[in-house]
């Protein structure tokens, strides 16, 4: 039984005219226990969309979506979504230690346990002495640790993420990667991460569904057989790696 | 001391200066205007024999009791008309009709129902603190960003722990704003409502020494507000920073 089932999803909004705009028609795609999945396509093929339908946070139009079987109607107590705004979702208002806090905090733990925990993740995302610090006084890449630290030290089953790097630099991004391979071999975390940039996606992942727009779908899915750990000159210099770049670009641009 | 509070100071000095070489050249009657240095002496003497300070703390009873209860009113029916539209569109009109009238209009009507006492004075600080902090709040409530609210329920947090958690904090610093403007018309209302229906508080207590020509004693008295009005915003700033640290 796989963790998550995305079914036949369909997602339309109203339109100004009355008439409805569909953003997603038809996606069917599983993730198992334990893997690291992403979907990578291009803009505008409703990637964010669908996130938000799994993580609960918008009703689709048609179609199912469950989590461990259990039909998604709510924001699933085992799933949670990393925003690709992190700059926006973090709380002003909080510590780097009060953000990942927060999570153990909505599950009702607190006390000492919730602090080592909360403390062993900002370690975990390379913040180690920036628990007293404030977003506001962190570089984007560092807030982003904070928002993926805060998300795992919920401890949920199901990782989402909306881009995660698309907005940190080409260096920073790099780094996130790694460490987040790092976090998923440590936590054993499924993670079903959305990105447009093809590279990231089979470097990081197992598999890869690759959607296109207009109608959105899922038009193939390539297994990524590269070995782990993954290393960001060898790995990406294999000629498997660039046989799957070509492959899954020309998928995209095919599809249009 | 910051440079700029050091120039402050010294023209704050030089007023007093002035004002001591004007009353004492008798350019103006000193009966109207008496020297700094007399008033400062009558100010010094009613903080020491404990007249000010037990005016300013019935005036300060007042102001309280009226500030709190519009906080405690306020900021949660803000909340429920910043977060539901349903909410906001019952209690839109009524707030529009009755948040422009003179706070002052409304003391003869409090008198009626509620005579000159404590009760008056409370309901007419009440009634002018509402507004600047019940918009100031559907307003923080309304502009919080979407995305955070989002953050909360992907966390599964419930929509009561939601409010407490993530809104009233997203909300803080407009309701805070809110707070500030009606603490400084808190000080005006209380004096007015003070000169028009009372037998003690600071208002009270400046108007008695005018009428009686007391008149050193009423500029002490307006020294005595004016010391009251510059604590009371530093002690709201200090604690508004702690509060809201860097934001």
């Amino acid at each position: 039984m796989p963790l998550l089932e995305v079914d036949a999803l369909c997602k339309s909004y109203d339109g100004s005219a009355g008439a409805a705009t569909l953003a997603i028609e038809n996606i069917s795609f599983n993730v198992e226990r334990g893997e690291f999945v992403a979907l990578v396509g291009p803009s505008g093929c409703g990637k964010t969309t669908l996130l938000m339908c799994i993580a609960g946070l918008a009703a689709p139009s048609g179609g199912r979506v469950a989590v461990k079987s259990q039909l998604v109607d709510r924001p699933p107590p085992d799933l949670v979504l990393v925003f690709q705004e992190y700059n926006r979702s973090l709380f002003a208002w909080r510590s780097v230690l009060g953000n990942v806090l927060f999570g153990l905090e909505a599950k009702g733990r607190g006390g000492k346990a919730a602090d080592e925990r909360a403390r062993r993740l900002i370690g975990l995302v390379g913040l180690e002495g920036f628990e007293r610090h404030y977003p506001w006084q962190l570089s984007g890449g560092m807030q982003q640790r904070v928002a993926i630290a805060r998300a795992l030290a919920y401890e949920p089953e199901v990782l989402l993420m909306d881009e995660p790097f698309g907005s940190v630099d080409a260096m920073t991004r790099l780094e996130l990667e790694d460490a987040l391979l790092a976090i998923w071999k440590e936590l054993g975390t499924t993670i079903l991460l959305v990105t447009h940039d093809i590279e990231e996606a089979i470097y990081l992942s197992d598999r890869v569904h690759v959607l296109a727009r207009r109608p959105s779908r899922v038009v193939e899915t390539v297994a990524i057989p590269l070995p782990r750990p993954r290393h960001q000159v060898t790995t990406r210099a294999e000629p498997s790696f660039m046989e799957l770049r070509n492959r899954i670009y020309r998928r995209i641009a095919d599809a249009g | 001391m910051r440079p700029s509070k050091i120039s402050g100071f010294v023209a704050l000095l030089a007023v007093v200066a002035a004002w001591e070489l004007v009353a004492r050249a008798g350019l103006v009657n000193p009966l109207l205007f008496p020297a700094m240095s007399k008033i400062l002496a009558s100010f010094l003497a009613l903080l020491a024999s404990g007249e000010i300070p037990a005016q300013i703390a019935r005036s300060m009873e007042r102001a309280a009791a009226g500030y709190f209860l519009a906080a405690t009113v306020c900021i949660p029916l803000g909340v429920a008309m910043g977060l539901s539209e349903r909410v906001y569109r019952a209690l839109e009109v009524v707030v529009e009709t009755l948040r422009p009238v003179p706070p002052p209009v409304v003391i003869p009507v409090a008198m009626l129902f509620l005579g000159i006492g404590d009760g008056m004075k409370i309901f007419v600080i009440f009634f002018s603190c509402a507004w600047p902090i019940l918009l100031n709040t559907i307003d923080g409530v309304r502009n919080i960003d979407g995305l955070l609210v989002d953050t909360a329920r992907t966390f599964g947090l419930a929509r009561g722990r939601t409010i407490l958690k993530v809104v009233l904090p997203a909300a803080a610093p407009q309701i805070m704003t809110g707070l500030r403007i009606s603490l400084s018309i808190t000080l005006i209302l209380v004096v007015i409502s003070e000169m028009i229906g009372s037998t003690d508080g600071i208002g009270y207590f400046i108007l008695n020494a005018q009428r009686r020509l007391k008149v050193d004693q009423m500029y002490a008295g307006m020294i005595a507000l004016a010391l009251l009005g510059y604590i009371l915003n530093q002690a709201f700033l200090f604690v508004s920073k702690r509060l809201l640290r860097g934001r």
